[in-house]
């Protein structure tokens, strides 16, 4: 796992395609990931609209051209949180915090690797764990794949990988085997 | 004082045999302790301050009378919380302090939009502004349909999805920012923040801001709930606010007055034994008043019922003249006569002064002021029972042993050095001069109207209350915006009228924010026009398909939408009184009244710079449909003390001339009268004077610690100015004199070296009073042997 670790700050493209449930087409987002240290996140959006977030500290800011600032917590969105702590942790190669928010399983077949996180259940036994699944080759994480508890899925190409041709049509299984096909 | 050889006498005919005192002494305090629980079972002490002002006179003052503490920013509390995770103690304290019922708001930065009540849900299409400059047309569903998009791609996708099928214009999150305060402190992990990164709150209890006791509980309850929080141990709650100050303040007011007396009460104790040398006597010392005390609270529960606090006080003060009256008995005994035959030959003096005060205080009961009424029942019962107690109990219960206080040959010096003073005949005519050139030239204000600047609240809690008010943008104490219809619809219209110069204020910095009715319920007119602006089903329905087209939203996902729509459009419009089963609409209630059929709504202020401005501008806004004014409760408390003082003082001339006229027809001689009446009133004027010359502005404490420092001065004069057939009878006299004096000296002296003002003002006033009276008494009323 340490080798995924990043010094901050460090920049990456990112292609990203939402699942969701609400929708019948699944959203695509071009843009970039920053890491700034720990606690310290944020994602542009290129296209097809423009729009920055950053996360510091717990503390969400959403900015779109032309529009107020929106600002939420962390809090309130509990699995957002896990899915921070986790990203977080990977890039600070901190063992610690992603163990204690989720249940690591990793596969490792030469300079392939799968690392698959289930979060522990957060505020209450009630709520569904939420997956996050890493793949990438070497030390270079390719996919960073995250499905909420609701049965949504969010999966993101990331560095050389963000420029790659999608799969038509674009399904999730289909987008899931690309990430998988790292791997042996 | 007794040192030397005193005459031990034992009484010709010992009243009662020891273990019979002791009996009667027992049955004493057995009915006391009854009396006591007479008094805790039927007497209300209120602490309402409304019970202890006279009825208002203006509407201002009327309005003030209705609101004093009551307003909701004297019920407000300001919390800040210190150390770390602020954030999340934060969440947790308004988590368990919602849905306690002593606490109406809590608000700590959150949006909450379960502010609306769920059953209330497709009201926000009536309660919401959007609908005044929008329709639900195709263009505009397109825009807001492309913002959701935007937003599900957005991390806070996850707080978005379950509004969005039955809310995708969000409106939920247009009313919860709607009615947040317009100023609010900076939001760090959804919850406000100070700079220095303490998390702020701001809680609005059920309890009166005036009322320390109920404030107490519910800061103690408040208290308890943070302690309880995990994670809670390592930080602090800081509490500010008009209530908790009051709580400080009257704690600390009754912890050092308590403190003070005891002192007080033990130096007495010491002057008692060094006076009579005897341990019983310093025991029934404390009989007559306390019998004066319990019997004045039983009637006045038995007539009113309840008491303010304040005017027990007062009566309590007052109530102090008849501690003479056993020193009276005990320093007049004499060596050679019964306990019964030594009091007698006082007894008419002291039934003279007991008889005047109580007419005087008759002045008080006609002023038609309960309060002032409450005082003269009060009194006058408490000094008849105290009288009565003396004169006929004190006498069976006194020790058969006593030292005659005239033998003391220390006495006799301190009687010749009294008599070998020179009188001149110019003196008083001179003091009397400087007296009135001190009131003359003295520079303070002459009257201090602000009650809360006797008990004062320390300067850096104050100050930290501003700056906690000042960072929260909670509303102003002393100002309220008044709105007045002639029914609650108008008033809301009203508000709705004026909410555009309101926003000229804020633009212009005259206030931060004015919390308008209008702002969390429209007028029913308003909403009717919303529902007119509302589309049909169908119509809905086409536009949101030709919103949605090439976007990628599930067919029928608005479905909610529609549904909520449809029903807003048909709903009846919500009323004050529907609205108020939902919290908003109970702090709308709380806003809204009737007075004489009128409706009448109080809108807080915060932030105030300029009242006079906005003073005037409301003014200009008033028209035929309804009233807009500025009230400023601090003019109007100050206004109504000063009509209460004017009451009081008109009380005490009337209750000093009824005092004069009876000493002069019991003495059927107005020279006599006048020896007696001059020194008295000329020693109150000189009090007045110093008081003055030393900058202090009078309050009702002096007026009544005057008035009891008057009625001490009664008695020396009275007593001075009797004749008497011996020097040792003149000794005697002198003897009582003194220890009442030394003992007033010393119990109000303590009082005078309290830090707070109103403890001062009563132990000040007393102290110098009874001076004053004594060296005037000397001179003026004294007969020389």
């Amino acid at each position: 796992m340490a080798r995924l670790a990043r010094p901050a700050p460090a920049d990456t493209a990112y292609l990203e395609v939402r699942f969701v449930n609400l929708l019948k087409q699944p959203l695509v987002l071009h843009g970039e990931l920053h890491y700034g240290g720990p606690g310290k996140l944020g994602k542009r959006v290129d296209e097809p609209y423009h729009e920055a977030t950053t996360i510091d500290d717990g503390a969400v800011e959403v900015r779109r051209s032309g529009k107020a600032v929106q600002r939420f917590s962390l809090e309130r969105a509990p699995e957002l949180q896990t899915l921070l702590a986790a990203f977080g942790a990977l890039l600070g190669g901190d063992a610690a915090t992603l163990q204690k928010f989720y249940d690591l399983r990793a596969q490792q077949s030469g300079e392939y690797f799968t690392l698959t996180l289930t979060s522990r259940p957060m505020g209450g036994a009630k709520s569904k764990p939420v997956h996050v699944v890493v793949d990438g080759v070497d030390n270079e994480p390719g996919c960073f794949s995250y499905y909420p508890a609701d049965g949504d899925a969010s999966i993101m190409l990331l560095g050389s990988r963000a420029g790659s041709a999608l799969p038509q049509p674009l399904t999730r299984a289909a987008l899931e085997s690309v990430c998988h096909r790292l791997a042996p | 004082m007794t040192s030397g050889p005193t005459t031990s006498g034992r009484t010709t005919s010992g009243p009662v045999a020891p273990m019979r005192r002791a009996g009667l002494i027992a049955l004493w305090l057995a009915a006391l302790a009854l009396l006591a629980l007479l008094v805790r079972h039927e007497l209300i002490i209120s602490n309402d301050l409304r019970s202890f002002m006279p009825p208002p006179q203006t509407a201002d003052q009327r309005l003030l009378l209705d609101q004093i503490g009551e307003g909701p920013a004297s019920r407000l509390l300001l919390l800040a919380i210190h150390g770390d995770q602020t954030t999340t103690l934060s969440r947790a304290l308004v988590t368990a302090l919602r849905g306690d019922p002593r606490f109406t708001q809590v608000l700590n930065g959150d949006t909450d939009l379960s502010a609306l009540d769920p059953a209330l849900l497709p009201y926000r299409y009536l309660l919401s502004p959007t609908l005044d400059h929008a329709t639900f047309d195709a263009p505009f569903l397109r825009e807001q349909l492309e913002l959701r998009l935007q937003d599900l791609g957005s991390p806070g996708a996850d707080l978005l999805k379950p509004l969005l099928p039955r809310d995708p214009t969000l409106e939920l999150l247009a009313l919860a920012q709607r009615w947040m305060p317009a100023r609010a402190p900076e939001l760090r992990d959804g919850v406000w923040v100070a700079p220095s990164g303490e998390a702020l709150l701001l809680v609005q209890t059920r309890a009166a801001g005036f009322d320390p006791v109920a404030q107490g509980e519910t800061i103690e309850q408040l208290r308890a709930t943070f302690a309880r929080l995990p994670g809670a141990q390592p930080t602090q709650l800081e509490i500010s606010g008009p209530g908790y100050f009051g709580v400080l303040v009257s704690t600390r007011t009754r912890s050092e007055a308590e403190w003070l007396s005891l002192i007080g009460t033990f130096g007495f104790a010491m002057l008692l034994l060094l006076a009579y040398r005897s341990a019983a006597v310093v025991a029934l010392v404390a009989l007559p008043l306390a019998s004066g005390a319990l019997a004045g609270m039983a009637v006045t529960a038995l007539v009113f019922h309840w008491i303010h606090g304040i005017t027990l006080a007062f009566g309590v003060t007052l109530l102090g003249v008849a501690q003479e009256y056993p020193i009276r008995v005990f320093s007049h005994r004499r060596a050679d006569a019964s306990a019964r035959a030594s009091l007698d030959a006082v007894w008419p003096l002291l039934r003279l002064a007991i008889a005047s005060a109580c007419i005087a205080y008759v002045a008080f009961f006609a002023s038609g002021v309960t309060g002032l009424q409450q005082l003269a029942v009060f009194t006058i019962v408490g000094l008849l029972v105290a009288g009565i107690a003396t004169r006929w109990l004190l006498p069976t219960v006194m020790p058969a042993r006593f030292h005659d206080v005239a033998a003391a040959p220390w006495l006799e010096r301190v009687r010749d050095r009294l008599d070998a003073l020179p009188r001149p005949r110019w003196l008083p005519w001179a003091v009397l001069a400087a007296a009135l050139a001190l009131l003359w030239f003295a520079p303070a204000p002459f009257w201090q109207n602000d009650l809360a600047a006797l008990t004062p609240v320390p300067p850096a809690l104050l100050q930290r209350e501003g700056i906690l008010r000042d960072a929260l943008g909670a509303p102003d104490v002393r100002y309220l915006l008044v709105l007045e219809a002639p029914d609650d619809q108008r008033l809301l219209k009203l508000s709705e009228r004026i909410e555009a110069e309101v926003e000229k204020w804020k633009d212009l910095h005259f206030v931060d924010d004015v919390e308008l009715p209008s702002r969390y319920l429209p007028s029913l007119d308003t909403q009717r026009a919303r529902q007119q602006r509302l589309p049909g089903r169908s119509q809905l329905e086409a536009a949101l398909a030709r919103a949605q087209q090439d976007l990628p939203y599930q067919p029928g996902l608005f479905a909610p939408f529609v549904e909520d729509v449809d029903s807003a459009r048909t709903l009846p419009p919500l009323t004050p009184k529907a609205f108020a089963a939902s919290a908003l609409g109970a702090r709308l209630e709380a806003m809204l009244s009737t007075r004489d059929g009128h409706s009448l709504a109080l809108a807080t202020l915060s932030g105030v710079r300029d009242g006079a401005a906005i003073a005037s501008r409301a003014a200009a806004l008033s028209a035929d449909d309804g009233q807009v004014s500025l009230l400023d409760l601090k003019g109007a408390s100050e206004s109504l003390v000063a009509g209460y003082r004017a009451r009081i003082g008109r009380a005490l001339l009337v209750a000093l001339l009824l005092l004069a006229g009876v000493v002069a027809l019991a003495f059927r001689n107005v020279r006599r009268a006048w020896n007696v009446i001059a020194p008295m009133s000329l020693a109150t004027l000189l009090v007045l004077a110093v008081l003055r010359a030393d900058g202090i502005a009078l309050s009702l404490f002096h007026l009544v610690a005057l008035t009891l420092a008057a009625g001490l001065g009664l008695h020396y004069a009275l007593f001075f100015e009797r004749e008497v057939p011996d020097v040792a009878e003149e000794r005697r006299t002198l003897h009582a004199t003194l220890v009442c004096v030394l003992s007033a000296v010393l119990v109000f002296g303590l009082l005078a070296l309290s830090s707070l003002p109103v403890l001062r003002a009563i132990g000040l006033t007393v102290a110098l009073g009874v001076a004053f009276h004594f060296c005037l008494s000397t001179q003026m009323a004294r007969r020389r042997m």
